[in-house]
């Protein structure tokens, strides 16, 4: 059964769910954040939509550079919550080794690269990453997220002329969710963002990235475009954050909620409400998925939470391939203070 | 063998190291028909194709991020920066991105790639393409520095950081691009990066040295008739802590000469290392003969560079007290 378009019932349930646990939890972490139990977190709510598309859209062996708010994204394409608890707490168990801050996953194992915290940083290396695909004759292409404030980096616009004058296989994806931190993309910039490609002969298209329909419709034509080999391409999603920059963010000095976790204008509630309407789904569907959220992130929380740290003497493992002097007498000095 | 200066050095290792290895890549601003304007990348595109020597757009940044990319996805890739005075654009991926993937992904992913760039002054290139950087790249964890002074330890550091699986900041003196010429063998051979040369044998005192005032430092105590032990550190980070503390017990009087302004150089690592393991060997406060803490001076450029009578001056000062 086809729900709209080429989407099928099937996969409509799907991103439902998954855009339902990534809400579930977030909340979930926002609630472990004032706990204490895990040290911060960038919420990703309302931006669910977009993500689920992405995850949709992506081949297996396309690579992906996410960004620090792209929670859905990871659900959808496959990483377990188990996974992003213990990278949240940075616990023995983390693919990581706890070194870095909560939501700056490397989930290599489903082809995502490295999150770092400098804005916009990690879009340059989207073009050597594509330059080596192309040489090494590799298939799929490179997908990059970011949000609206990284469209004001250098980093953006050197990754857009370089993408264009390989002329590379590198999909540009902005979530503009209105916010830089404090700052309205509106004071951010005064272009539209989907045409800023076009000083570097990059097309460029916007999609309603709160609403998975119109989000898969849009990046359709750019996931083509990308994959034909004409080069990058830039998207950009407008969405809705719904919550503060990071949970250590207070937005009522900046702004008045437009967007509400549950209302009708809420992404995930327009998905619901879309379902319901054509009868793929009925309520009861949607309270058991709320509920069999809640229950998966609780168990994983639960189970995750009281693995050990790392040893403290593995700080001085991974600044090189083998430590150095410096590192190693170093590890002794601490040793030694314990 | 053939006496080739350090530009002829570098352009034959390099030549040699990608016939032997497809996944080495060049990129930077004007490497490839023009050779780089230093010409240490000369021919290399007609040999090696438009594909492998990257002419890039005029952007550091752009330059280092997506070498960045290309060695985190199974290149080699050997960037260049046509000044080190031109670096700092690129300056948040280098210590961001480049020195801290392996570490911030657990060791998931590395930064395989070497950024070649010339510095230090001598040239009559003023401001902004005679500065000596190095402390920026060595006061960050993660990243291996190396400057060679001769064109045989260009080939064999270049060699070295070829086979590093770390990211590698490759200082090259411009000043001595193609003021020396020595032998050097044709085939490939590793210099190990973290090892000190002692380029001279002697009792009164230790000069500890790097870089493009190496040659200052020979011709002033041969000239001379010093009878110093002259050390020329070529890695500087890691430091080889152990060569450096051996000199400074032997002699027991140490200068330590570079062309990086005073405050916060290279030298100041070296006589902390000395100070915290070796101060009772002391004979003489350690001194220093550096650049000068200004910007780098167009018409005084000699004056700014540590020359013969600075040098002697720190001799005569460690050897008098």
């Amino acid at each position: 059964m086809s729900m709209v378009g080429n989407l099928s019932n099937e996969q409509a349930l799907i991103a439902y769910k998954n855009a339902v646990r990534a809400r579930t939890l977030d909340i979930k972490i926002i609630n472990a954040q004032r706990q204490g139990i895990i040290g911060f977190h960038v919420p990703a709510q309302g931006q669910e939509m977009i993500q689920i598309a992405i995850g949709m859209m992506a081949e297996k062996e396309d690579l992906i550079f996410s960004y620090y708010r792209d929670l859905a994204l990871y659900l959808q394409r496959g990483v377990p919550v188990g996974d992003i608890f213990d990278q949240m707490l940075g616990n023995s168990s983390d693919l990581q080794k706890g070194r870095q801050m909560p939501d700056h996953f490397s989930f290599s194992e489903y082809n995502f690269s490295t999150v770092q915290s400098p804005v916009g940083s990690h879009i340059p290396l989207t073009v050597g990453a594509a330059y080596a695909m192309r040489y090494n004759k590799k298939k799929g292409i490179v997908i990059v997220t970011f949000g609206d404030g990284a469209t004001s980096t250098s980093d953006f616009h050197a990754a857009l002329n370089f993408a264009s004058v390989y002329n590379l296989g590198v999909l540009f994806i902005c979530e503009n969710n209105g916010f830089a931190i404090s700052m309205p993309v509106s004071k951010q910039t005064k272009a539209d963002i989907y045409k800023k490609g076009s000083a570097y002969g990059i097309p460029g298209k916007r999609v309603d990235g709160n609403d998975l329909i119109a989000s898969l419709a849009g990046l359709q034509e750019a996931f083509d475009y990308v994959r034909s080999g004409k080069g990058p391409y830039l998207v950009e999603a407008v969405t809705y954050r719904i919550g503060p920059h990071s949970t250590s963010d207070d937005p009522k000095k900046y702004r008045v909620d437009e967007i509400t976790d549950g209302s009708d204008k809420d992404p995930i509630r327009r998905l619901e409400n879309l379902m319901l309407k054509m009868g793929v789904v009925d309520s009861n569907f949607i309270q058991t998925t709320k509920i069999e959220a809640k229950q998966e992130v609780d168990k994983a929380l639960d189970e995750r939470m009281n693995i050990p740290p790392t040893e403290p003497s593995s700080i001085f493992d991974d600044v090189y391939e083998k430590p150095t002097w410096i590192q190693e007498e170093e590890r002794r000095d601490l040793d030694a203070s314990d | 063998m053939p006496q080739i200066n350090m530009v002829q050095s570098l352009n034959r290792s390099l030549d040699q190291l990608m016939a032997g290895d497809e996944r080495i890549v060049l990129l930077g601003e004007d490497i490839g028909i023009d050779g780089g304007v230093f010409r240490v990348t000369d021919n290399l595109m007609n040999k090696y194709g438009e594909e492998r020597v990257i002419d890039t757009p005029l952007n550091e940044l752009g330059i280092i991020g997506m070498a960045t990319g290309m060695a985190m996805y199974g290149l080699k890739p050997i960037a260049e920066i046509q000044f080190q005075d031109y670096i700092f654009p690129a300056f948040d991926q280098i210590v961001n991105n480049v020195a801290k993937v392996r570490y911030r992904t657990g060791g998931r992913f590395s930064v395989p790639l070497i950024i070649r760039t010339p510095y230090g002054g001598g040239v009559k290139g003023g401001l902004y393409h005679s500065q000596s950087g190095e402390s920026y790249f060595a006061h960050t964890p993660g990243l291996t520095v190396v400057t060679p002074s001769n064109p045989y330890d260009a080939r064999g550091l270049l060699v070295s950081a070829y086979k590093s699986n770390d990211p590698v900041i490759f200082l090259e003196p411009k000043r001595l691009y193609r003021a020396i010429k020595t032998e050097v063998p044709d085939e490939l051979f590793e210099v190990e990066i973290g090892k000190a040369a002692k380029l001279k044998e002697g009792d009164d005192l230790s000069i500890i040295t790097y870089g493009s005032t190496v040659p200052t430092v020979m011709n002033t105590v041969e000239k001379n008739g010093v009878n110093a032990d002259v050390i020329d550190l070529r890695t500087l980070l890691p430091m080889d802590v152990g060569s450096i503390i051996e000199t400074a017990e032997k002699t027991g009087r140490v200068v330590i000469v570079h062309e990086a302004p005073k405050t916060l150089g290279v030298g100041a690592e070296v006589s902390a290392l000395i100070a915290e393991r070796a101060i009772d060997s002391l004979r003489s406060p350690i001194v220093r003969v550096a650049g000068y803490d200004t910007p780098f001076p167009y018409s005084h450029e000699e004056l700014y560079l540590p020359g013969e009578k600075r040098i002697m001056n720190a001799v005569n000062k460690v050897l008098a007290h």
